[in-house]
């Protein structure tokens, strides 16, 4: 099973949703900021996944995660 | 159970004649010699720059002694979650911005209250008014003013929880339903305002402080944080306590402003806030909006849950990012539920912060879901009562990497509650309805975002010569009684009577460590730090004891009614007193003490144990006025093993009644940023005549994890009332509702509604 | 201008001067230190000053100090005698009537009043009687259950002594 990490820290997982998780739970600048890079609203993922039932906060994220997020060896 | 001579037996309160004399003393009425009087300019703006403060007016004001701003304070920062420091975000006074109606921005301290009230009225402030935010939904748009820098879109705090596969519940449920929550706040309303008496040594440069308050070490932690001194510094002492009921967790302004006033002016210094304040500038229920979707089998059977809170925080943190937590968490007692997803943010806006009132996290949450449960249940034509009996926890119970359920006695308390429902209601009128709630909550929390190294509650035991005990402990009695359950616990493992023990509680300086009392932490986690250290007290006494009997003796030894005997031969033994003398004698003229603390290690994420029930209401309405009286209440409650029953009954009955109001009447009315009611008047209390009788049955059962079995009692009571409320109605017109505070005028609305949809 | 205070306040006679605009309750509590008596609300609304003034529940909150002249002041201090508790003292005791104690005050004073002008009184009319003050703590049950056994051993009480 592959190992990828997060583009804004050294946290590592399989699963993509799982790092998305951990995206949108950090407030720190260096995460937002990469968010506006993919052209992504950090207010409105959290509104999704706050207000909307299902994951859709969580999806969106972990899909563009799927292309960026670097592949650990 | 019968086997023990002072667990569970009603026994009076320790405190009991200080209290019906008047003779007790709470920090509202202590006065030290050569006392100043503290008051606060406040803000009247809901978020604002702060230009420039002139208090030369004041300063010259006869009988000033200090006016100071938040320039001249040390500058610490402070707050409950101490362990994430931006979240530890509380000042002593604003110092380049004010953020709520009412945060306060000068202090000054005057040799009465009517001169400081004077000095006040001089000071002149400039501020630049900012854009305001006061709802939660548009504080986390990328547009919205930014309250505190560095939190963009005002969040404070999010949560996630998930276990199983939710979705994959849901698409195999028979019956899935959404439902969309408006809950609001509600204050806590204590009796005893907001105070603090703060005295400075200028010999040792330390300071001593009394406060109406729910933990001592709480606040000896903010006040040394926020001035930038050493904890041992700072002694807190809790006089008596006219009730806390979260609002009294969080250092507030009055206690760091009293303390640095006492620092510059060399003279104690007393801030008393008064009634308006309450209501405009400490903490309060944190109000939310909540989305829950349900999953249900054909039966009934939940196979998912799906929860989406979004918290108005207010200005501050204080502990309201621990709520976020908690409602994400006690919506899911007391039933099984295979598949769970939980997303919630708090946000900050311009008003006073939210925090933690009694039941936080479990009153709004189990009242939106506990009301849908009734709504699903009508839709499956199943029974209310069979719904929560077939969902119901049983003891070992686990939400996984959450949390545990050691002892649970939710299921045979729906048994009991059946019955009795079934005996004693029997014929409803016209317009009366039943509605049933069922409830849990945490035994103290295994959290430590205060960031303390030591243990979670501390107490020593000391023996005297007599026979006589002092028992210290930090543990705080703000009105639930712990201090009789203190002694209780400690007469209990030592084998004497109440009367035999004198207990020094809460003073930083001469007791263990203890976090407060918030959570109903107290009486597990205090009641094992007080038996371990009896428990130490205890082996001396029966060792000295066993040499007594003879070396060769390894029966068991029993220490009861003052004597430490056989157990299979109970006339062979000896008295208490004269064990004490012996084992002082042997220890070099020693006292004998007893130390014990309790940690909670390895509990899962929220609490070592859980109190729960269930609640039924009947209610009337009066289709005309939309008017409901609540006419009978049945509590059927599991506590582990009580220990007073007094004390129990009197926390049922209290929180019964907050639980109610929360339904009911209590509402905090707010228009951009200012509290409309501020005072008892306009902020609806239930009052003596529309308190209904509350039967109370306990279910006894046994938490290893408690002392003798006990786990927490009625904070978890404040969550029934109203969503019980709110069922009864529901069944007795068929209205529902969508929020609380159950006004005339919204019942009279949702009757109007069901009306026009067709029963 | 301060103006002339004298009134009997628990038995002893008090001759003090007093600002006018001072609250009966400021007297009590400041002047003469007998902080037993609460103050809460700041708005008459919560009863937790209640003295008795010539025999009648008065919240000291909402009245001058000055419209006391002349009279006689019970308050909280005054019920016991010297170490014996008050059988409606007792009886709050025996009941758990009160939690944190702050409202207690008020309610004991309040429920003398009540049972010295009816000393049997109905669950109903204790509920009216005792409406305005407020509790936080209890939940009001076990105040009114107090007061109804504080009425039959105040009732005892007169019966042993009639027999004397």
């Amino acid at each position: 099973m592959a190992n990828y990490r997060c583009p804004c820290c050294r946290k590592i997982s399989s699963d993509h949703h799982d790092l998305a998780r951990h995206f949108l739970g950090q407030t720190d600048s260096k995460h937002k900021d990469w968010l506006k890079t993919q052209g992504l609203s950090y207010a409105q993922l959290i509104t999704w996944q706050v207000t909307e039932f299902g994951n859709k906060g969580y999806d969106t994220l972990a899909e563009v995660l799927e292309k960026e997020a670097p592949k650990v060896e | 159970m019968s086997e023990y001579s002072v667990i569970g037996k009603p026994t009076t309160n320790v405190d009991g004649a200080a209290k019906v004399t008047g003779e007790a003393v709470y920090t509202f009425d202590m006065t030290l010699p050569n006392m100043l009087y503290g008051k606060l300019l406040r803000s009247p703006h809901p978020h604002a720059k702060i230009v420039s403060i002139d208090t030369s007016e004041a300063e010259k004001l006869p009988g000033v002694k200090a006016v100071i701003t938040g320039k001249d304070t040390p500058g610490g920062k402070y707050g409950l979650w101490r362990r994430f420091h931006e979240l530890a975000d509380q000042e002593v006074l604003a110092t380049t911005k004010v953020r709520f109606i009412g945060e306060p921005v000068v202090a000054v301290a005057a040799i009465s209250e009517d001169i400081a009230e004077k000095a006040i009225d001089l000071i002149k402030v400039e501020y630049e008014p900012l854009p305001a935010v006061f709802e939660p939904m548009e504080a986390i748009k990328d547009d919205a003013p930014v309250i505190h820098d560095g939190f963009e879109n005002n969040i404070n705090n999010t949560r996630h929880i998930e276990w199983g596969d939710v979705d994959e519940g849901f698409k195999n449920s028979d019956y899935v339903r959404e439902d969309r929550f408006t809950l609001f706040s509600q204050h806590p309303a204590y009796m005893e305002v907001h105070n603090t008496l703060a005295s400075y040594d200028k010999g040792s440069g330390r300071l001593t402080v009394w406060a109406s308050t729910q933990s001592p070490y709480f606040l000896q932690l903010g006040i040394s944080d926020a001035l930038k001194m050493r904890e041992g510094n700072v002694r807190v002492i809790k006089p008596h306590v006219g009730g806390g009921f979260g609002g009294k967790n969080s250092t507030m302004h009055d206690s760091v402003n009293a303390a640095f006033l006492s620092m510059k002016t060399g003279r104690p210094v007393k801030i008393v806030f008064n009634r308006e304040e309450e209501f405009t500038a400490t903490e309060h229920r944190t109000a939310m909006h909540l989305a829950i979707k349900i999953g249900l089998k054909k039966d009934g059977t939940i196979l998912a849950k799906e929860v989406k809170i979004i918290t108005d925080g207010g200005a501050y943190t204080g502990l309201g990012a621990t709520t976020l937590y908690l409602a994400g968490t006690f919506i899911t007692f007391p039933y099984k539920t295979p598949n769970y997803r939980y997303d919630g943010v708090r946000t900050y806006t311009n008003k006073m912060w939210a925090s933690s009132v009694r039941g936080f996290g479990a009153v709004p949450t189990v009242y939106a879901a506990e009301t849908q449960l009734d709504r699903a249940a009508h839709d499956l034509g199943i029974d209310p009562i069979e719904i929560r009996r077939r969902n119901a926890m049983t003891p070992g119970y686990e939400a996984p990497g959450q949390y545990m359920v050691k002892s649970c006695g939710i299921l045979p308390c729906i048994d009991k509650m059946e019955q009795r429902v079934k005996e004693k209601w029997t014929d409803l009128s016209k317009d009366e309805g039943i509605g049933f709630a069922a409830f849990a909550y945490m035994s103290g929390g295994i959290f430590n975002w205060i960031d303390t190294p030591y243990a979670f509650s501390g107490a020593m035991v000391k023996v005297n010569i007599d026979g006589t005990v002092d028992l210290f402990t930090q543990a705080s009695d703000i009105g639930q009684g712990h201090n009789t359950v203190s002694v209780m616990i400690c007469a209990e493992e030592l084998g004497i009577g109440v009367e035999d023990i004198r207990l020094h509680p809460a003073d930083t300086a001469t007791t263990l460590t203890d976090l407060g009392a918030w959570g109903s932490r107290e009486t597990l986690m205090n009641g094992n730090a007080i038996k371990a250290a009896a428990g130490e007290v205890k082996k001396v006494l029966v060792e000295v004891a066993r040499m007594k009997l003879g070396e060769n003796i390894v029966y068991d030894l029993e220490v009861k009614d003052k004597r430490i005997y056989l157990a299979l031969r109970p006339e062979r033994g000896f008295s208490y007193y004269d064990i004490v003398k012996d084992a002082i004698k042997r220890n070099d003229g020693e006292p004998i003490i007893g130390i014990g603390h309790y940690t909670p290690h390895r509990k899962g994420m929220i609490s070592p144990a859980y109190g729960m029930g269930i609640q039924a209401v009947k209610a009337k309405v009066d289709r005309e006025t939309g008017q409901v009286e609540v006419k009978d209440v049945i509590t059927v409650h599991d506590c582990g093993q009580t220990i007073n029953p007094l004390g129990a009954r009197g926390q049922v009955e209290g929180s019964t009644q907050m639980g109610l109001g929360f339904g009911l009447c209590e509402d905090m009315l707010t228009d951009n940023g200012m509290v409309l009611n501020p005072s008892f008047v306009d902020y609806k209390l239930i009052r003596s005549r529309d308190m209904p009788q509350i039967e109370l049955i306990d279910v006894p059962t046994y938490d290893p994890e408690g002392p003798y079995g006990a786990k927490e009692a009625a904070e978890a009571t404040t969550a029934p009332g109203a969503p019980a409320l709110a069922n009864a109605i529901y069944h007795a017109v068929g209205a529902e509702f969508n929020s609380n505070v159950l006004k005339p005028e919204k019942v009279l609305k949702a009757i109007r509604e069901k009306e026009k949809k067709g029963r | 201008m301060k103006k002339e205070l004298r009134f009997v306040v628990n038995g002893d006679s008090y001759d003090i001067w007093i600002e006018p605009k001072t609250l009966l309750v400021q007297v009590l509590r400041d002047e003469l230190g007998l902080k037993g008596t609460r103050r809460s609300c700041d708005s008459g609304s919560c009863c937790a000053c209640t003295v008795i003034l010539n025999g009648k529940a008065v919240k000291s909150c909402s009245m001058l100090a000055l419209q006391a002249n002349g009279k006689e002041v019970l308050t909280i201090e005054g019920l016991a005698n010297g170490v014996n508790l008050h059988p409606i003292q007792q009886a709050f005791i025996d009941n758990w009537a009160f939690q944190c104690g702050f409202c207690t005050s008020g309610q004991i004073m309040a429920a003398k009043a009540l049972l010295d002008e009816n000393a049997n009184p109905t669950r109903e009319e204790i509920q009216r009687a005792m409406d305005g003050h407020l509790c936080r703590c209890t939940g009001y049950n076990m105040i009114t259950e107090a007061i109804q056994d504080a009425a039959k051993r105040l009732q005892g009480q007169k019966l042993q002594e009639a027999a004397k």
